[in-house]
């Protein structure tokens, strides 16, 4: 039982990342109906450029902040520059060209920063906490990203269920046509959506990056995990989203707990498969808002 | 007033509408019937700015509307509620509301609230529901009172009366119409129903095959034998 609830504990801060990688592909397929395979290229991108700023001034705080205005930055190139003139001649498209910018970030980090796994240290102690006379596998740096994905979810929430530019964004994903009936100015809203995506996927890629370390590739099984958690919430949701993100975190130090950790992502395509044989709209998503 | 002139719409090799023009005077009703396929639907989305005329314009008040964008068009003053109750179902009935207006400003935008609340006493007791959990009639009424937050100066109408009970869509239409008098709002109706329309209607307009076949009192039009049954169908 202790072991159990080791493995429990220890699957908490990464099943927040992976909850952080899905809501930014939730977000981005709310507003444009893409799957961005390229979202953890994009997190991959930003955690080189954190990690430089990090090399420059020594602050962890300020590659952060960094990371965070370059996820926004280059989530608004990819919709601009890629998605939305591929997405105008085919939608298939576009979710195929999320690919080919997948492998142009991977090739550009490569040729920017070489491909060597790069260590990120974290700003506080990733050693488990002593308290009562053992050690728990439940570090202060699993507690800070606990701290950081909670403060963003709830900043999200609030933005879209408190703001104009919330409600814009959610009637643009539900009906764009009576969101341009209503005066909403779409097109923003769209981008918006890309934006805050690359935005939530910098902090995953920066929050994860002391456990994965950093190399141009270092993330891919990210997006199997975080695709799964999307998925199996129903690519809507952004509660779907968060819940089987963590739900995924869990599992997976479950089965690298009890078995070996390279089958947790055979475990999570399993756990896939088996979602859309028995719900393919996911668990909390709308059946109504899916395109044929 | 909106004034269209000489409107013509094209679907690739299919015109959908050839040589429209109309007006539509403030305080009143007009109404466009005609069956299936007349081309009314299209003339609606046209105006609206969600179909892109082959030739022709449209004015509100003098200005030209026809070439702008949608979301443009509204916020100049013509609403469209397209058919359908296009209400937005993840939405409560206030959030559906709020987003009718949102580039105004938070005082003008309770404003027209209170004002809808008014007209829809309804909507303002489900304020806090999903839009999904009203009824056919209180969901046309919510998609009516998005588009009156914009605080058009004319509104249009298509087909209010899809789906809906005779008795229901009657109170609505009365509203509305009631609605343009005093709050002086040209009112443009679309309506393959064309008996409840010409009652509450002071203008009507006959299109069929997207070509105005007859216009002139809504009265004359109703009692207008030969005309019911060559474009009508009753």
């Amino acid at each position: 039982m202790t072991t159990f609830i080791d493995y429990l504990l220890g699957g908490i801060s990464g099943g927040v990342i992976i909850a952080l990688m899905a809501l930014a592909i939730v977000l981005v397929w709310r507003s444009t109906r893409v799957v961005n395979f390229a979202q953890v290229g994009q997190a991959m991108f930003t955690t080189y450029v954190a990690l430089t700023v990090r090399d420059q001034t020594g602050n962890w705080i300020i590659a952060l902040a960094v990371a965070l205005v370059a996820g926004l930055v280059l989530g608004l190139i990819v919709h601009w520059l890629v998605i939305r003139p591929v997405k105008r001649a085919d939608t298939s498209g576009a979710i195929i060209a999320t690919f080919g910018v997948l492998i142009a970030l991977q090739a550009a980090a490569g040729m920017i920063w070489g491909g060597d796994m790069r260590g990120y240290a974290p700003p506080v102690s990733n050693d488990g906490i002593e308290l009562g006379g053992r050690v728990w596998p439940f570090s202060a740096y699993d507690i800070l990203v606990v701290a950081i994905t909670v403060a963003l979810v709830v900043g999200l929430t609030l933005l879209f269920t408190r703001t104009n530019m919330g409600l814009a964004m959610r009637a643009s994903a539900f009906n764009p046509e009576v969101a341009r009936l209503s005066g909403v100015r779409v097109g923003r809203s769209l981008a918006y959506g890309w934006m805050l995506a690359g935005m939530v996927g910098a902090v995953a890629g920066v929050l994860v990056a002391p456990v994965s370390q950093v190399s141009p590739n270092s993330f891919d099984i990210l997006l199997v995990f975080a695709f799964t958690a999307a998925v199996i919430g129903g690519l809507d949701s952004l509660v779907g989203a968060v819940t089987f993100g963590i739900g995924t975190g869990l599992v997976i130090s479950l089965v690298s707990g009890y078995s070996d950790a390279s089958n947790a992502p055979v475990v999570a395509l399993v756990l896939l498969a088996l979602n859309l044989l028995a719900k393919p709209d996911g668990v909390f998503g709308h059946h109504h808002s899916r395109a044929v | 007033m909106l004034t269209v002139s000489e409107l013509s719409v094209s679907y690739g090799a299919v015109r959908a509408l050839s040589g429209v023009s109309l007006e539509v005077p403030v305080g009143e009703v007009t109404a466009v019937i005609g069956a299936n396929g007349a081309g009314k639907s299209t003339l609606m989305r046209t105006l609206a700015g969600l179909v892109k005329p082959a030739s022709g314009s449209a004015a509100l008040d003098g200005e030209k509307i026809t070439g702008r964008k949608a979301e443009d068009i509204v916020r100049m003053g013509l609403a469209l509620v397209p058919e359908g109750r296009s209400t937005i179902p993840d939405l409560t009935v206030e959030e559906n509301l709020r987003l009718g207006g949102l580039w105004r400003n938070r005082a003008e935008r309770s404003a027209s609230q209170a004002e809808v609340f008014d007209l829809f006493p309804i909507l303002a007791q489900r304020r806090t529901l999903r839009a999904d959990t009203l009824s056919g009639g209180e969901r046309q009424q919510l998609a009516i009172g998005r588009a009156l937050m914009a605080k058009p100066r004319c509104l249009l109408l298509d087909e209010p009366s899809l789906g809906l009970a005779p008795l229901i869509v009657t109170q609505i239409l009365e509203l509305v119409s009631g609605l343009a008098k005093n709050s002086g709002i040209a009112v443009l109706l679309v309506e393959q129903n064309a008996v409840t329309a010409l009652r509450v209607a002071s203008t009507g307009i006959v299109l069929n095959l997207g070509e105005i076949v007859q216009s002139g009192p809504a009265e004359a039009i109703r009692s207008d034998e030969q005309l019911r049954h060559a474009y009508l169908g009753y």
